[in-house]
This record gives C-alpha cells, structure tokens and sequence, in this order.
C-alpha cells in the first residue's frame, strides 16, 4: 500500500508540470481553436529566465519564480502580436503549423543560452523531504503541487469572477457576439497567450529544479501533456488538470507495477502508457473527459 | 470511434507524430577538408610550420544536444589542445596535424555520424574522435575499406577486438568489475547488485562487467535497461526501490544517473551508487540531487580525474588554459590522444604516412607514453587483446572542492574479478 500511495505522490507531483503545461494549450485553444505546439519553448525559455533570476542575478527563488512567470507572459504576447495576429482568420491548421515554426525559432535562441552544461535552478529546501506513514515528498514536489493548486484556482476565480475572465469566456464562446458586445478579441487573444506563457514558465521554472535541470532536450517534457489535454478535452479547464495529472500518476503507476503485473508489455512501458490512455479515452469519450460534444446541423 | 472536429483530429495527429518524435533527436551540419586521403604535402591552414605538410584528422563527436554533450565539447577541445601543441613542439615526421577542418557533430545518432563519415572520408587520415559505441560500429566497416584508424571517445570492450580501433584505458566491462569489486571491499556490498544502464553497447558492455563480477563475489545481480532523458527514468527508479541493492551500477548519461540517484535517494534508499565514467557531470553539484550524489554516489574511471598530478595532467591543463571550466571530458580528449600520436610517429619513423602506415603502426606498438596519466603498457597493442587489454580503472568520490567535483578514492587498481577474468571474447557483442 505504501508503495501505491508513493507511486501515486510521485504521479501527482510530476502531472503537475503537465498540468500547468496542458492549461495552456486549453488557454490557447478556447479563446483561438489553435493547438499550441509553440508550448516547450515557451517552458524552457521560462525555465531559463528562472535560471538567470536566481543563478546569475542571484535573486531568491520565489521571486525568480514570479519574474520567470511575468516575463513568459510577455513572450506568450509578443508570439501572439507576431506570428498569430497576421493570421487570424486562417485555417487553424495553418496556425498549428505556425506555432510549430514559433516552437523551432525559441528553441534554437534558448539552446544558444543552455550550450552544453545543464541549466539548473537551485530550489530552496530542495533536498529537504517530508515522510508521513513511510512515504515521503520533497519539499521541491509539494512547493510545485502548492503552486499548481493555487495557480488553478486563481484561473477558475479569474474567470468567474472577473470581467476580464468573462470577456475571455465570451470570446472563445462566440468571436463575433462578443465583438458586438465590445469585447476587444484581439485583447483576449493576447491574455491567452499571456496566460499560457507564464504558465509554461512557472512549469519551466519546476523543471528546471529537478536534479538534472534544463538541457537541450528537455523541450520533450512537454510533449506529455498533449495527451493529456486530449484525456481531459480540449477545451475544459478542469479537464486540462485531471489530464496532467493522470498522465502523471498512470505513468508512476505504470513504471512501478507493470513489470511484475504485465511484464509482457516489455520494458519501460510506462514511457508510452500515457498514450495507451489517450486512445482508451477517446474509445470511450471521443470528446475527451470533460470535452464539448458537439452537434453539427446536416 | 468518430472523430468530431477536423481540430480534434489533428490534434490527434500531430500527438503522434509527438510520440514519434519523442523517439528521435536527431540532425547537424558540417565540412570537410578537401585533402586527399587526408594527407597533403601542403602547410595545414594553422600554417603553425607552414614547411610543414599536413595530415587532416576528422572529429564526429556528440557538440549540441545528445546526452554527452557536456562533455564531447571539451573532449574536443583538449583534442584541438593536444594537437595545437604537438604542431607547436615542431609536428610529426615533418607534418603538421589539423583536426579543427573536419568537426562534425552527430548528437549522438549513428544514422547521422555515417552521414558525417561519408562526408569526410576522402578527406582524413584518420579520426581523431568517433564517439559512442553504435555511433562508431555505423562506419566501422567503412572504416576497415577506407584504411582510416579511429580513436573511439567510448571505452567498449569490442575495441580490444578491432584493429581499425585506437583504444584507451580500462573498457566499461573491467571499469564495472573493479567498481563492483572496489565496493565489494569497501561500501560493504553483500547480496545484490543491479546494473541500471542504456539498451545495447554502452549499458550491455557495462552490465556484463558487473554480472561477472557479481557470479564473482557471489552477489545476486539484475539487469535494468532505461532510456534516455531525465523524464524517463520513472521505471528504472521504481525498479531500484524495487530489488533493494546493496549496490547500482549505472551506465547512463549524466543526466539520468543524477534522476536516479536523487530519485531513489529521495524515497530512502542508501545503497552505493557506482557510476561509468561517462556519468559524472560537475554541473550536477548544483543540483537538488547534490546532497545524494555526495552521500552515495562514486566514479569509476579509467584514469585519474583532472586535477590529478602527473605531467599528463599538467600538460593538459596547461595546454586548455585556465579559462575553462575544469571537466573530465578534458581529460579523456587529452589522453585518447597519446595512441595516435605514437602511431602516427612510428608511421613516419618507418617511413610512410599514409592511412595504411597509421594503421599498421598502430596494429604495433609496445607501449605508448601517456606522461604518466597510465603507463605506457596500457597503449601495447602487440598481442592477443587478453593480453593487451589495460584493466585496471580508478574509483573517484565526490568532492566539491576538487576542479571537476570529484578526487580518487582508490587509484589505478585491477580488481581481483577483472584479473581473472577470460577476455576472449567482447564481454557484449555490438554485432
């Protein structure tokens, strides 16, 4: 039982760097209907700004937390401004494979920055664990389930509470009714992004602690979470959570039981049980978990 | 199943194409030199003799983004180093040596170093690096047709067996055995071990040497194979909290030594950890993983690390300057470098250099001069490879104020299961 209850920590420590990671694809893809591939860039150069706050500048971690966030928000606009503004109106096929473009420029900038030696952020206590009943957690894991609990609900309040938060709502409901309304779609196209860069950068910024830190290939991290917005729906909130989530927890759960109870499936299954949930959902719920089924009018 | 929106559809698609690409690192870039057979009458363009001729040496090394990359680059560089000074010191044989024309970086992909072979194989004498043990089997054969001797930046226990390779050092099956023999001895190691390490040459040469050792010592052993990145390493931790060793022997990158290690350590295991020497990195004292790694985690190697004090040493760090960050990659470079050398003298003092004079000088020598960094019996290449292979391997710890973070333990020692053992054979075929 311990080591289901360690297993499962350890999911939901890692499902919260995905976590993070999906809700900005389902920020993107609410307020545009584009899929986001520029999102591992965006956690890297985020990661990197936490490395240069902290490692260079020498600023204390929490701040260079928030810094990272900010200036990942920033970048998620400019990306916006540029390569997505002049394309509104194309296919949102055409704006995928945009982003993918955006996600190569990033990466060969921030690979010119992380050069061969690993950049690692020093989380403070990082070391230091908490064992209750023979499982433990690092501080640096509950520091990144804190900030993802709480990043989660400061989205869920901001839009239901705010009037920011509804236009955005508003818009990915319907472009044109809340043009009318005078919404300023641009606006809310650029806050997605926003959103959605300081989010990949606070997950960054988590990667980046951990013990081997940001390196070249790390970008791939963030390919895990698009199962997991495809688990949870595209467009759900709640779902993007739930998905990182699971994806993390199946693949701790995978990695420790399934050589003993499925051995068959070969070594280091776990790598693609993530994907193996993808297309068990989508069997069951095409839609994902917490996806809009949509009616088409024939 | 139905698919419902032409968006949902690509982006299931392009999640695929996701999973493919998880699996593939790949691409690169680069030039040759344009010299016939890699021998030119010709000044080199350094010009450091320019009544010099010039032999070309070509690189294929990991210089971007595969797992060795923090230490191919400086490799590299103590290879630009060591021949900089063998130009300065007057060259060989009347020539002088370029091995800055022909650079390639492979990122570690074998499909990619033969495409960068086939790019420069008119154009060198020999390669003064090919890194990784795949990597380098992908144009061995080349290699044997085009007479081109290489110095592999890997220490597999094949290259004893090929004569178109230019090794140094204990390979990782003796480095294994002396590391599960060192804690045997010394960590207390009494009823398991586990090798943790990459599928194929690297982690299988490696785990032969620990399961030898192990039959050896009377341990249990198991064999863990993991992949690359830090992201992947769920399984081989789950598996290490798993079996409960008293000892892990990795065979990994860096990277994911320190995930294992921090990993394991994290949910309270206190096993030793006994590491190739490929996976020290110095930049991982930085890391969270830093207080495990110092607690459990030592080097096995095959020499001594770079602050070590033997006027190889010295020269190196001389050579590299003081501008650097100190790295072991520094050390293997400078050190791979000394066999070459000595073939390449022994080439002109017989009279010819050409790639066929290389080679066969090579196929000869008795014993090489590494300026003490390991006796000049461990560069004898005349004989049967169970009588030529060197086997003995140094055991380092971490230490945070030693240049590279780590300082010997034990110095250059042949463990009792690495002298008995039967070396007839590659402890792991590449075929």
């Amino acid at each position: 039982m311990t080591d289901f209850v360690q297993a499962l920590v350890n999911g939901l420590g890692q499902g919260s760097v995905y976590a993070l990671l999906a809700l900005g694809y389902v920020m993107i893809y609410k307020a545009t209907k584009v899929i986001s591939f520029a999102q591992p860039s965006l956690m890297i150069i985020g990661g990197l700004f936490a490395y240069h706050f902290t490692r260079v500048w020498e600023l204390p971690f929490w701040i260079g937390l928030v810094l990272a966030a900010l200036c990942g928000a920033v970048l998620g606009m400019v990306v916006e401004r540029l390569a997505m503004r002049p394309m509104v109106g194309k296919p949102v096929f055409t704006l995928a494979i945009i982003t993918i473009g955006v996600d190569i420029v990033l990466r060969i900038i921030a690979n010119r920055y992380i050069g061969v030696q690993s950049k690692i952020v020093e989380y403070p206590g990082g070391s230091e664990r908490l064992s209750v009943g023979g499982v433990s957690i690092s501080h640096q894991t509950l520091g990144l389930m804190v900030v993802t609990a709480l990043v989660v609900v400061g989205l869920l309040t901001f839009f239901r509470k705010s009037r920011t938060g509804l236009a955005m709502r508003a818009t990915a409901l319907d472009q044109e009714t809340a043009l009318a309304q005078g919404i300023k779609v641009g606006t809310m196209f650029a806050l997605a992004w926003a959103i959605a860069g300081g989010l990949a950068a606070i997950a960054g910024t988590f990667v980046a602690t951990q013990a081997a830190g940001i390196e070249q290939t790390t970008w791939i991290i963030a390919l895990k979470a698009l199962p997991a917005i495809i688990i949870g729906g595209l467009e759900s909130i709640n779902g993007a959570v739930i998905g990182g989530l699971a994806v993390g927890v199946v693949e701790a759960l995978t990695a420790v039981y399934q050589p003993d109870v499925a051995p068959w499936l070969g070594a280091n299954f776990a790598l693609v049980a993530p994907y193996a949930l993808m297309f068990a959902v989508l069997l069951v719920r095409p839609y994902g978990l917490f996806g809009q089924k949509e009616v088409e009018r024939v | 199943m139905k698919l419902h929106t032409p968006v949902l559809r690509a982006a299931v698609g392009l999640t695929l194409t996701a999973l493919v690409l998880t699996g593939c690192r790949s691409g690169g870039d680069d030039e040759g030199s344009g010299a016939v057979d890699g021998v030119s009458s010709d000044a080199c363009p350094a010009k450091i003799n320019p009544d010099n001729g010039c032999i070309y040496l070509g690189v294929i090394s990991d210089l971007t983004k595969g797992p060795f990359a923090p230490l191919a680059v400086p490799i590299t560089d103590a290879q630009k180093a060591f021949w900089k000074k063998v130009n300065e010191d007057g060259g060989v044989g009347g020539y002088d040596i370029d091995v800055e024309s022909n650079i390639a970086d492979a990122e570690y992909n074998p499909e990619v170093h033969n495409r960068k072979y086939q790019e420069m194989r008119k154009d060198v004498a020999a390669l003064a690096q090919t890194l990784g043990s795949s990597q380098t089997l992908a144009i061995l054969e080349d290699m044997k047709s085009d007479d081109v001797i290489g110095v592999p930046a890997s220490w597999n226990s094949a290259w004893e067996f090929e004569d178109q390779i230019l090794e140094s050092g204990a390979n990782y099956c003796f480095e294994a055995m002396n590391g599960v023999d060192w804690a045997v001895a010394n960590r207390g190691v009494k009823a398991k071990v586990v090798a943790v390490g990459y599928p194929g040459d690297y982690g299988g040469d490696a785990a032969a040497g620990v399961e030898a050792a192990a039959k050896a010592n009377g341990l249990e052993f198991k064999k863990i194979e993991t992949p690359t990145g830090q992201d992947n390493q769920a399984g081989a931790v789950a598996a290490i909290l798993k079996e409960k060793p008293d000892l892990v022997v990795v065979s990994t990158g860096p990277a994911e030594m320190a995930t294992l290690v921090g990993g394991t350590a994290a949910q309270g295991f206190k096993g030793t950890f006994v590491g190739s020497s490929p996976t020290w990195n110095p930049a991982l004292l930085d890391s969270a993983a830093a207080p495990a790694l110092k607690a459990l985690y030592f080097q096995a190697g095959p020499w001594g690390p770079f602050g070590t004090d033997t006027p190889g040493h010295e020269a190196m760090r001389q050579a590299i300057g003081e501008d650097v960050s100190p790295n072991d990659g520094y050390t293997a470079g400078w050190t791979w470098s000394y066999p070459l050398l000595a073939a390449i003298k022994k080439a002109a003092d017989d009279g010819d250099v050409t790639r066929e004079a290389i080679v066969e000088a090579a196929k000869n020598l008795d014993e090489v001069d590494y300026e003490g960094i390991l006796p000049p019996e461990a560069g004898r290449t005349t004989g049967e490879p169970s009588e030529t292979a060197y086997r003995a391997s140094v055991i380092s710890k971490v230490d945070e104020s030693a240049p590279t973070g780590v300082t010997m333990a034990q110095e250059l020692t042949v463990g009792p299961t690495a002298e008995g053992y039967d070396f007839s054979e590659p402890c792991f075929s590449l075929q």
